[in-house]
């Protein structure tokens, strides 16, 4: 019989919902009560520095590339060594929507979110972090990564002396 | 006719208290759904303004108050500013005729517990009940936007449809209590309620009062995920909150209709007879809140189906058998 | 005609083609590091293997190596071939130093492509890698050798297309260096192109050096303003800034390249010190002040001095949508002469040599390239035209040879000079072309263009537009503003992105300047009014062979963010305008002072026979002026 089939499934979600009446809720009351978020939490953007104390970020553009609200927007300039960095850097956070893409694609583990999500402000324009906002005397998550130490270009070594490196070919050397 | 004063002034008394009354309920029956919605689902519900929350329906009114009044371009401005109280206004005015309470003698009269009791009285609730279409129909026309339109077309055909069922089912009451006058039909079951000789007609009823509230399952006119709001998507402020309270007015008062025709009205044991009547009004709000928490939207033609092919004919074989037993038993 | 079959597709090619080349006409991407267009083909990389199922060979084959043959059966995708470019890609990356974040080539890097369209994700190889030292190559061209995968491409362009000499490749086997002998600026007026060939980040532009990425960029069709020749270019422009200039194909013009004079011309976009705001009597004022104001004083000088006392004066590098305004405004405001060119003798030379210069007669850069008989008569185009030059040499590549005329003159190529053009056996050359330039007056050319009517001409002007110019100058009966004032009436100039001498403008009392230059004419004007430059309108040149060219607008105009202030950047209040945005196009303000003068309103400022230009894609290869 379809209809007494009908009819049960119809009150066991009576009964069902009625139980969860007397259920203690669920709620967190914020701002009262508060729970830790996780490390790997995705909040307040940071830019980090490597081991050696330099910034980490080269201003590749890769992060504010992959931003799907494109709120980040920087200048990449070059030091006197040679070190491609950023000029300014800024992300504005009256936008971002915290997906974590541009810790994704940045290259050098420069750009990190950091489990601090409690960044709401009176007036919008404080929410436009700019670099020194932005930039931690620390390393963030990942401790040992330098991306120059890497890169052959030669920035924080003289060229050719990276790991996994020959030193420089002499050209007009005859051997082959 | 010659009216005493007293009498008018106790038709005035009543007319105030029963606008206090359902005014208070309807505001507190919004806070009470966002409570028992939120408890069915493991939330707490409004609890930020007074205690317990009690004071969000204030907070709600200061905050539809200070709303913009917002009219869309091309919107037909008369029938859009009347719609929200086309469709309030009948729901108010149904409460004239329910009986809520045994008459009352005071200062040597007796006091009818109830506005007016008009010998259609029940005529009177379902030509009511038409009327609100119009709030629903005009309001979503006189938007100047589809999806408006679109709820107010569906309302139309949903209310239209479930009222036949609606008014089909409450002809076997008339046939029981021989009258149209709603203290007749209450006082026609001081003995036995209508819901034992009548359980069909109370299904029928019931589900037909769901359908003319718009309620979930058969919110179709404002589906959210379609429609945005329905028929009051352009609405804001005061007259959304007129078209939003015309909905709790219409469920207490349904309620009362129901508890009036087949729970024998202000008849109960124990308690006076207005805290009983309360009590019922209260339960059937309860189980269409209750309802909301649990039950999926249905689709349109589901409706239309349910309405025409099976409430219709069913509450149509109900007053044939309604009238063959009762020739039979004389 | 060979007729083959590339992935079930089947295409017929004109004979001689590659199957590389035969697969791309169907639409058919074949990965290529070596293989360039305009190079041709060198089979070092390796990167272009294709399966060669059935018909004459057999096998994995390189496909820009292989001239197509009648019933090949090619297939670019099966198992082997595939597996061949993806190990080959493995190794062309084994010594790549990994600092695709740090290389301005990243994001438009033929390599990076290829490397994930090869499917090479993840490093094996576990050796060390070989790094070179890098060189200073100059202002323009930055050198970083490790990203090197030895396709030679610039070597074969540098030497063999180009003709330069102080570069070339050095070293053997995984060794080998692409350079200089020692440190120092890249000698050849082509180097830029470098830039646009190396397919990875070996050369970059060191004038753009860290500025932005690929997909930042604004980009749009342009045309170089350099010289008349009009080659293609693709500028680049990030936060108001014009950051750098590719080339881009036209192969009626420049081909696939251009030289480094119009390659490295941002400064004067950039330039801080460009007149961005609009003056009067040197106080800075809004758009519509400047405007009143210039329009009350022509008012006034006609009032004073009579009407006819007024010289609207345009330019050959006037774009030519401002030059075909200036006539109805010159009739607006009653002028007394309408000038296109301010010395008497450019007016003279440009218009003569504008009439010898019939559709057939006018020679381009493709026919230059594809003659065999090429005379140089008194210019230097290397100087004056470089990539003319560039096509001489591609001429003399080819097998035709080149006469000079005139002494002091070098080309990158040999060249026999003669005494004059009698000694020229033009009667014996298929397709003879003569190069000469309105800097010289070649009166006697008319002789002996009249004799040898396949002879054709190519002409140096010197602006991008001079010949837009001299057609509108004769037209119109323009003369020469050296004229105009010898007259005396002349007492009020307004000039149009003019380049007036001091001595032109010493006598006269009232000078209005339109222009995005300071130029004399802005710095003793009245009323200043900006222009856009043209990377910042959308405009039309007519080019030495009087072809007109569309270029669009790359970027806004405006201050360049860089070296913008904390209080300006970043905005901090929302404005439509960017600062420093006031300059319009040339022909909008010109539009606006006639409809101030005479109401009338011009939205579209090609009529007559100039209509057929308003379709003009920037993308096609331009439209011949003569007949129109
Ligand atoms: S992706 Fe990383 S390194 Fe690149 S710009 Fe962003 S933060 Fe800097
Ligand atoms: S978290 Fe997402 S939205 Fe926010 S800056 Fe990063 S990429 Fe952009
Ligand atoms: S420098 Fe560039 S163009 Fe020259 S061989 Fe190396 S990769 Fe090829
Ligand atoms: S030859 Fe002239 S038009 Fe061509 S790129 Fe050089 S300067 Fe520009
Ligand atoms: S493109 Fe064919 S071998 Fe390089």
């Amino acid at each position: 019989m379809k209809i007494v089939s009908d009819m049960t499934a119809l009150l066991t979600g009576m009964w069902i919902t009625w139980q969860h009446i007397f259920r203690r809720p669920v709620t967190i009351q914020y701002p009262e009560e508060k729970r830790t978020p996780y490390p790997r939490y995705r909040a307040r953007i940071v830019l980090t520095r490597d081991p050696d104390g330099g910034e980490r970020c080269v201003a590749c553009q890769l992060c504010s590339a992959a931003c799907p609200v494109d709120c980040i927007s920087m200048q990449s300039a070059e030091a006197a060594d040679g070190r491609r960095y950023a000029a300014w850097f800024r992300i504005n956070f009256s936008r971002c929507i915290f997906c974590g893409l541009c810790a994704e694609a940045c290259p050098t583990l420069a750009i990190q979110m950091t489990p601090d999500f409690e960044i709401c402000k009176r007036d919008i324009m404080e929410l436009l972090y700019e670099k020194e906002d932005l930039l931690i005397d620390g390393c963030g998550k990942s401790h040992d990564y330098n991306f120059y130490r890497h890169a052959g270009i030669g920035v924080t070594q003289p060229r050719g002396a990276g790991p996994k490196e020959k030193p420089p070919v002499d050209v007009r050397g005859l051997l082959p | 006719m010659i009216y005493d004063p007293l009498d008018i002034a106790l038709m005035l008394a009543k007319i105030a208290l029963v606008f206090f009354v359902i005014l208070t309920l309807a505001a507190y029956l919004v806070f009470a759904e966002r409570k028992v919605l939120a408890w069915i689902q493991d939330r707490k519900g409004p609890n930020r303004v007074g205690p317990f929350g009690l004071l969000q329906p204030l907070a709600d009114l200061i905050k539809l108050l200070t709303k913009e009044d917002f009219r869309p371009i091309g919107a037909d401005k008369w029938l859009f500013y009347l719609a929200p109280a086309m469709a309030a206004i009948p729901a108010i005015m149904i409460f004239a005729v329910i009986p809520f309470g045994a008459p009352l003698r005071l200062f040597g009269h007796t006091v009818q517990l109830q506005v007016a009791d008009l010998h259609v009285g029940l005529l009177l609730f379902v030509a009511l009940s038409s009327l609100a279409v119009y709030g629903v129909a005009l309001g979503g026309w006189a938007s100047n936007s589809k999806y408006a339109l679109l709820g107010s077309i569906r309302g139309l055909a949903q209310l239209l449809s479930y009222e036949l069922s609606m008014g089909l089912s409450l002809v076997p009451v008339v046939m029981l209590a021989r009258s149209f006058r709603l203290s007749d039909i209450v006082a026609a079951q001081a003995g036995c309620w209508f819901i034992v000789y009548q359980p069909l007609a109370f299904m029928i009823f019931l589900i037909s009062i769901a359908a003319e509230c718009k309620r979930i399952p058969f919110d179709l006119p404002e589906a959210e995920g379609e429609l945005v709001a329905g028929f009051h998507t352009e609405y804001s402020g005061m007259r959304f909150g007129l078209f939003f309270v015309g909905e709790y007015l219409n469920i207490i008062a349904l309620g009362g209709l129901a508890a009036t025709f087949f729970l024998g009205g202000w008849h109960g044991p124990l308690l006076p007879p207005v805290v009983c009547f309360s009590v019922k009004v209260l339960a059937f709000a309860f189980l269409f809140i209750w309802i909301r928490g649990t039950l999926p939207r249905l689709r349109y033609d589901q409706l239309m189906h349910f309405g025409w092919k099976i409430l219709t004919p069913l509450a149509l074989l109900n007053i044939l058998v309604t009238a063959w037993w009762l020739v039979l038993r004389g | 005609m060979p007729k083959l079959i590339i992935d079930s597709i089947s295409v017929e090619v004109a004979d001689g083609t590659t199957v590389l080349e035969a697969a791309q006409s169907v639409d058919i991407p074949i990965p290529h590091f070596c293989w360039h267009p305009a190079l041709g083909k060198a089979g070092a990389c390796r990167v272009c293997a294709v399966k060669l199922v059935d018909g004459p060979v057999k096998g994995i084959q390189m496909s820009c190596m292989l001239p197509a043959q009648d019933g090949m059966v090619v297939s670019t995708t099966d198992p082997e071939a595939v597996a061949m470019r993806r190990h080959v890609i493995e190794w062309l990356m084994i010594n790549h130093p990994h600092d695709c974040p740090v290389c301005d080539a990243g994001g438009e890097c033929q390599l990076q492509e290829f490397t994930i369209a090869g499917g090479h994700g993840i490093r094996r190889y576990t050796g060390s890698k070989r790094t070179h030292v890098n060189q200073d190559l100059g202002p323009f061209i930055a050198h970083e050798m490790n990203r090197c995968i030895q396709c030679y491409r610039c070597v074969r362009f540098y030497q063999e297309y180009a003709g330069g000499t102080d570069f070339g490749v050095m070293g053997s086997a995984g060794k080998v260096y692409f350079g200089r002998f020692q440190d120092g600026q890249l000698e050849s007026p082509f180097s830029g192109n470098l830039v646009d060939l190396c397919p990875t980040g070996v050369f970059t532009d060191k004038t753009a050096r860290f500025r932005a990425r690929y997909w930042d960029y604004e980009m749009a069709p342009s045309v170089c303003q350099g010289c008349s020749l009009g080659c293609n270019t693709t500028p680049v422009a990030r936060y108001r800034e014009l950051l750098k200039t590719t080339a881009r194909q036209n192969k009626a013009v420049n081909g696939w390249f251009i030289c480094d004079r119009g390659r490295f011309a941002n400064n004067e976009v950039n330039d801080p010190q460009r007149p961005r705001t609009p003056l009067v009597d040197n106080r800075e004022s809004s758009r519509d002040e400047a405007l009143d104001a210039l329009l009350l004083r022509i008012a006034q000088i006609e009032e004073q001095y009579g009407t006819g006392s007024i010289a609207i004066v345009g330019s050959p590098r006037l774009a030519l949508e401002g030059a075909l305004l200036l006539p109805l405004l010159a009739q607006c405001c009653s002028a007394g002469a309408l000038c296109y060119f301010t010395s008497q003798e450019e007016s003279d030379t440009t218009l003569f040599l504008t009439g010898l210069l019939s559709a057939e007669r006018s020679a381009s850069q493709q026919d230059v390239r594809k003659s065999d008989c090429i005379v140089i008569c008194g210019c230097d185009p290397l100087q004056e035209a470089p990539m003319l030059a560039l096509a001489v040499r591609q001429a003399w590549r080819n097998g035709g040879v080149v006469y000079v005329i005139g002494d002091g003159i070098d080309l990158p190529c040999t060249f026999t000079t003669v005494a004059s053009l009698d000694a020229v056996p033009l009667a014996d050359a298929k397709q003879p072309v003569l190069i000469c330039s309105a800097a010289n007056r070649p009166d006697l050319l008319a002789a002996t263009l009249k004799q040898q009517t396949h002879l054709k001409l190519a002409v140096l002007f010197p602006e991008a537009n001079s010949f837009g110019a001299a057609q509108l100058a004769m037209a119109q009966g323009a003369i020469s503003l050296e004229r105009a004032v010898a007259s005396g009436t002349i007492k009020g100039i307004i000039s149009v992105e003019a380049d007036i001498p001091p001595q032109l403008l010493a006598g006269i009392p009232f000078v209005a300047a339109l222009d995005w230059r300071l130029t004399e004419a802005v710095r003793t004007a009245q009323v200043f009014l900006p222009t856009t430059a043209w990377v910042e309108m959308d405009g039309t040149a007519i080019n030495h062979e009087g072809r007109a060219q569309r270029f669009k607008k790359v970027m806004h105009p405006g201050l360049p963010l860089r070296g913008l202030g904390p209080a300006v950047h970043p905005p901090h209040i929302h404005r439509s305008t960017p600062p420093g945005g006031d300059p319009q196009p040339a022909w909008q303000i010109v539009a606006l002072i006639i409809a101030g003068l005479s109401g009338e309103r011009i939205a579209e400022p090609f009529s007559e026979r100039w209509k057929r230009l308003r379709e003009l894609e920037a993308e096609s290869e331009g439209v011949m002026t003569h007949d129109l």
